[in-house]
């Protein structure tokens, strides 16, 4: 129910950004995409993420997360950092996402107890993020260029957009449905269609902040109803532009943390 | 009862119509609910359950446990689509056939349907098929690639191969998905419901017919072989029923060549029929697979009567020539051995009320009722139909006594009837070496059952059952839930503060306030939230002190934590995978499934696919980042299969390729044994559950619940014999036939090597039931016959007179009228047919052979020469 009073909160946050002229679908994705994946030019969260089975039965996982976005124009290719906490057994693994554009991203993980850097050559970016109900397209960020958007619908506070896969076989969606804030450009949910037309798949932002200047989702969840159960995200210690150094970025700090940013 | 008789012999058409009537109402009640649901609500519908779980109450903790344990570990019941082709050198890895399979998958994936606002069909997102599972390969130097096997059909005869061999460097789909040989595939589509397995199985064939391949394709597993089972059994109720029935007629006509007279016994068989069933579906019991049988078991019986009544009057009327004279004289003939045989026969299906089995209770209370009702109608529709009858058709009905000496039936009988008063000695030295064989056979008996071999061996089902079973690690599914003792890990209010004691006041006394708040009884985990809490205070801890205490606060509980997470140590893995190399080696098991496989197949893609690496890593933070290393895949719900989150408790697959209940009973011996010869590492207990395992404990609770069913009725029935004969040996002596016959039947069973199943144990109900009548009329009329010609050796000429001839043409009648149940798909029906014609072959043949012969031997023991017979005929009927 928190989410009936999103828009509300999300218009007298974002007061400023008001907008005149008639957007495109695609403008309205392409700036949603920014406010969602691309504030600033880095920033860092510490996440604890919280996966609840069909059953009910819960598995907290704590890291944090470093973003940096590649120079240039918004919207182009970002690094991507991660570092377990929590539980004991995965402390000190770490994820590395090199996020692009026109091709596949690269990740890769270090697994410490076996001392391992391994590269994950991903065929496709919808599999399980360490096993929750994200994937890894919901945490980096889909390409909207892979979609193509429509306006549906306007309402008061939000753009309804309708995105229809360019290569449907790549995906397991047929269409999907995203509520953009229309002052802020939160997404705030997006449902997912199978074939048959039914919703399987919702993703929510379910509290946002502005944090140093920037709309920030602190708490969003995605539930899935053919596996059951849903995962929530929460962010905290939420930094923007700490000018992380591109190194951070590299094989070789997997294995040697960068323990400023973690803690 | 006479009186009953006669009061409906005076009134014929009252009987008739009250039987009629009710017979219309009981189907209207039936028809009813059915044709309209939801009109009739206060009524029941006919209900199908074709399912072998309810042979068990719902209740019944392996059934509890077993629902438990699906849903603790995410498994449904699959319906089994295997792939085969003969032709290609490849098998089925070719292009058009993989295409196939493709687009099969997608199709069933989309089978899907809302029924009562709850989703119903194919749980898409569990099948496991080449297009929706995934593998793990090296994929260049220093990476690892997950991917779905199939994403796409191949396109080329070498990517089609290479599905194949992709597949089968991965242990859970080597011998699964893909068969040994590399030639075959199998898809295991899973549905929310049994009762969904019917229309997924039709909707695939649809499918599949459209296909122009020179694929097989094999439907099966076990729901769809029950619901076949379902749609067979109406065919048998509505074939092989009918046309026992047919025959019986048949036969009736040819011994009594009297049309009208021999549709009395049929009329009499269907009201019996119809009435019990509708009760049975009026009362909301469900049309089981032994309740399916009812009818089949109540028509002999009901004929028995008839058979008796028609083959005196038959014997009499010519010398009578009036039918009303002729009735009473068969009548009073009659109507106590009637009585006390239908009395006797309730008795042996009554007592399975007591098995601890719902649908076998339901059999006995309901052929025990039908057995009273085709008596009742049989005293008083029989004397009507034939006082309704015009004397003038009854012109030329029947044989003149001494006609009938002379037929061959006649002859041969009375040649018995010699054999036995001269040669008694003989003929029980027979049955004392028929006994002895008998007890041999009985020890060979091997108790077994699997519903799957219900099916006939021809059946499309079987058929599939085989070539699965010959080509992948077998289609039989249990499950090993493995989990540490109840008591384990409970005392943690009284572990924590002892652990704790080391930090610093600081983190530590809010950490022991929050513990006092720990509910005794958690739903969540305590220890999670109890890290969850340390956890918020680290991050919220404003100096170094405060971090680095709260820090030290969660490592001791996560260490706890891990401690109690079993399935992720090392050699607790290692232990689970060595009873799996055991199961394999048993010689029962085609493959298990369970964690460490995983652990070792994602271990040996970790380091570079080395098969020396296809092993449980020594730490349990290697198992857990393993782990973690998979569940980035597309199915990480595929791990909650074979453990829980907290990884205490762990599950392994086990196929088997026999749904034998001998074949899992060896297997749960073999695991016994072997964790009794090897302790776990960790105390673990372990605990067996799906539907092969379910159907070894119904079989147990039937074995033996029949036979103390059977030892009940059978002391019932000697206790009655005893009273209507006033005679102890006489009632023993009219036990001896049905004694001799089953333990002949149960070693026959023994020596041929037939499986003790379910329609066998319900066999030993019918020939106490059977097998007491003949002994029961003989003995009667023996006595009766002994005192009106005053001595046995004329006594024994007049026996084997129109006595034998009765039982006689009822053991042709009856006997023959079952042999086309032979001709069913269904093996309990072949069986019961069979079993049935021999059961009522034995006991004839005992009846009229023992019981003669021990007469002769004793005549001073059981006659007592001196005085009349203590039984006058109308006082003792």
């Amino acid at each position: 129910m928190r989410n009936h009073f999103l828009p509300l909160a999300l218009s007298l946050l974002m007061a400023a950004g008001a907008q005149a002229a008639e957007m495109t679908a695609q403008e309205i994705v392409d700036r949603a995409n920014r406010a969602a994946y691309y504030q600033g030019a880095d920033g860092r969260a510490s996440v604890h993420m919280q996966i609840t089975d069909g059953q009910g039965r819960q598995r907290n996982r704590h890291f944090t997360l470093l973003r940096r976005n590649n120079p240039g124009p918004g919207g182009g290719g970002q690094k991507f950092y991660l570092y377990f906490h929590s539980p004991a057994d995965v402390r000190k693994t770490a994820f590395m996402v090199w996020k692009h554009i026109d091709s596949d991203d690269d990740r890769w993980m270090y697994l410490p107890a076996l001392d391992l850097v391994k590269r994950i050559a991903a065929s496709d970016e919808r599999t399980s993020f360490i096993g929750s109900h994200f994937f890894y397209e919901d945490v980096s960020g889909r390409t909207p260029a892979e979609d193509r958007h429509e306006l549906l619908e306007q309402t008061a506070d939000y753009y309804v957009i309708r995105s229809t896969p360019k290569q449907p076989q790549a995906v397991e969606f047929a269409h999907y449905k995203n509520w953009i804030h229309k002052t802020s450009f939160i997404p705030v949910k997006s449902e997912y269609f199978d074939g048959d037309g039914r919703i399987y798949r919702t993703y929510q932002a379910l509290q946002v902040e502005v944090i140093e200047g920037f709309a920030t989702v602190i708490r969003a969840s995605i539930s899935d109803t053919r596996i059951g159960g849903h995962t929530t995200l929460g962010y905290s210690n939420v930094d923007y532009n700490l000018d992380i150094a591109e190194a951070i970025f590299t094989e070789r700090y997997l294995r040697n943390p960068p323990r400023q940013y973690l803690r | 009862m006479l009186a009953l008789s006669e009061y409906t012999a005076a009134r014929p058409r009252i009987g008739f119509i009250i039987s009629g009537l009710l017979s219309l109402l009981i189907i209207a009640l039936v028809a009813a609910p059915s044709l309209k649901p939801g009109t009739f609500q206060f009524l029941h519908p006919v209900h199908i359950d074709t399912d072998p779980e309810n042979m068990l109450p719902a209740d019944e903790p392996v059934r509890v446990f077993h629902n438990a344990m699906k849903q603790q570990f995410g498994l449904y019941d699959m319906v089994v689509v295997g792939v085969v082709n003969r032709r290609h050198p490849q098998g089925v890895f070719n292009v058009d056939s993989l295409g196939h399979v493709y687009q099969l998958a997608t199709y069933a994936q989309q089978l899907r349907w809302e029924e009562q606002g709850r989703q119903r069909g194919v749980v898409a997102i569990d099948m496991i098929a080449p297009s929706s599972v995934d593998y793990i390969e090296q994929a260049g130097p220093g990476a690892v690639r997950f991917d779905w096997l199939m994403s796409r059909p191949p396109r080329s005869e070498d990517e089609a191969l290479a599905v194949a061999d992709r597949a089968m460097r991965i242990p859970f789909l080597n011998d699964t998905l893909v068969s040994r040989d590399k030639k075959a595939v199998a898809l295991y589509i899973p549905i929310v419901s049994k009762s969904d397995s019917y229309r997924v199985a039709q909707r695939l064939r649809e499918k599949i017919a459209t296909f122009d391949s020179a694929d097989e394709y094999h439907i099966t597993g076990l729901p769809v072989a029950q619901d076949q089972f379902g749609v067979e059994m109406f065919k048998q109720m509505a074939i092989s029923a009918p046309l026992a029935m047919l025959l019986i007629f048949v036969l009736m006509w040819w011994f009594f060549r009297h049309l009208q007279l021999v549709l009395a016994p049929l009329i009499v068989a269907l009201i019996a029929v119809i009435v019990t069933m509708g009760l049975l579906v009026i009362s909301g019991n469900t049309i089981h697979i032994m309740s399916s049988m009812i009818p089949i078991f109540i028509m002999p019986i009901a004929v028995l009567d008839a058979v008796h009544i028609l083959s005196d009057f038959f014997d009499r009327y010519p010398a009578l020539r009036d039918r009303k004279a002729t009735l009473r004289a068969v009548m009073t003939e009659l109507s106590a051995p009637m009585l006390f045989t239908s009395i006797t026969t309730c008795a042996g299906f009554a007592s399975l009320a007591f098995t601890p089995i719902p649908p076998v209770q339901v059999f006995g209370v309901f052929v025990a009722l039908g057995v009273l009702l085709a008596w009742l109608l049989t005293i008083t529709l029989i004397p009507a139909y034939i006082m309704l009858l015009p004397e003038a058709s009854l012109s030329g009905f029947g044989m003149q006594a001494s006609a009938s000496r002379h037929t061959p039936m006649g002859r041969l009988l009375q040649c018995v009837g010699n054999i036995t008063f001269r040669h008694g000695k003989l003929i029980l030295l027979a049955t004392v070496l028929l006994s002895a064989a008998a007890v041999y056979g009985m020890q060979q008996i091997r108790i077994n059952d699997n519903p799957v071999k219900w099916f006939d061996q021809q059946h499309s089902i079987r058929v599939a059952d085989s070539a699965l079973n010959e080509r992948f690690g077998g289609t039989y599914m249990a499950y090993l839930a493995l989990s540490p003792p109840p008591a384990a890990g409970t005392d943690l209010k009284a572990e924590l503060p002892v652990r704790l004691a080391d930090l610093q006041p600081a983190c530590r006394q809010p950490l022991m306030r929050q513990i006092d708040t720990l509910p005794a009884v958690a739903d969540a985990d305590p220890l999670a939230q109890l890290i969850e809490f340390a956890l918020a205070q680290q991050w919220a801890a404003a100096g170094d002190s405060g971090w680095q205490c709260w820090q030290s606060a969660t490592a001791v509980l996560e260490q706890m934590q891990q401690q109690r997470a079993l399935f992720k140590q090392p050699q607790v893995l290692r232990y689970v995978a060595g009873l799996q190399a055991h199961l394999n080696s048993t010689g029962l098991v085609g493959k298990s499934n369970g964690l460490p496989d995983i652990v070792k197949t994602v271990h040996r893609d970790l380091l570079l696919g080395a098969e020396a690496e296809f092993r449980i890593p020594d730490t349990v933070a290697a198992v857990a980042q393993t782990l973690i290393t998979y569940q980035s895949s597309h199915r990480p719900q595929d791990l909650w299969h074979f453990v829980t989150p907290d990884y205490r408790n762990s599950n392994l697959w086990i196929q088997l390729k026999s749904g034998d209940n001998r074949d899992m009973s060896a297997l749960v011996a073999a695991v016994d044994d072997y964790i009794a010869a090897n302790p776990p590492p960790v105390a673990l207990q372990h605990d067996w559950f799906g539907l092969t395992y379910i159907n070894v404990i119904w079989q147990d609770k039937m074995v033996s619940g029949m036979l103390q069913a059977f030892l009940g009725s059978f002391a019932i029935v000697l206790v009655m014999m005893v009273l209507l004969f006033r005679s102890l040996w006489w009632g023993l002596l009219s036990m001896l036939p049905l004694t001799v016959t089953i333990a002949a039947i149960y070693g026959l069973i023994g020596l041929i090597g037939k499986d003790y199943d379910m329609p066998v144990a319900v066999l030993s109900a019918l020939s106490l039931g059977l097998a007491i009548d003949y002994a029961i009329h003989f003995l009667a009329r023996s006595r009766y016959l002994h005192a009106a010609s005053g001595g046995w050796e004329q006594g024994i000429k007049a026996v084997f007179g129109e006595p034998a001839r009765a039982i006689s043409r009822n053991v042709i009648v009856i006997g023959v009228g079952f042999l086309p149940l032979l001709a069913a798909p269904l093996v309990p029906y072949q069986t019961v047919g069979v079993f049935i014609s021999a059961i009522l072959v034995f006991a004839g043949a005992a009846s009229l052979l023992i019981l003669p012969a021990i007469l002769s031997l004793f005549e001073n023991l059981f006659f007592d020469t001196r005085e009349q017979p203590p039984c006058e005929t109308t006082s003792c009927r």
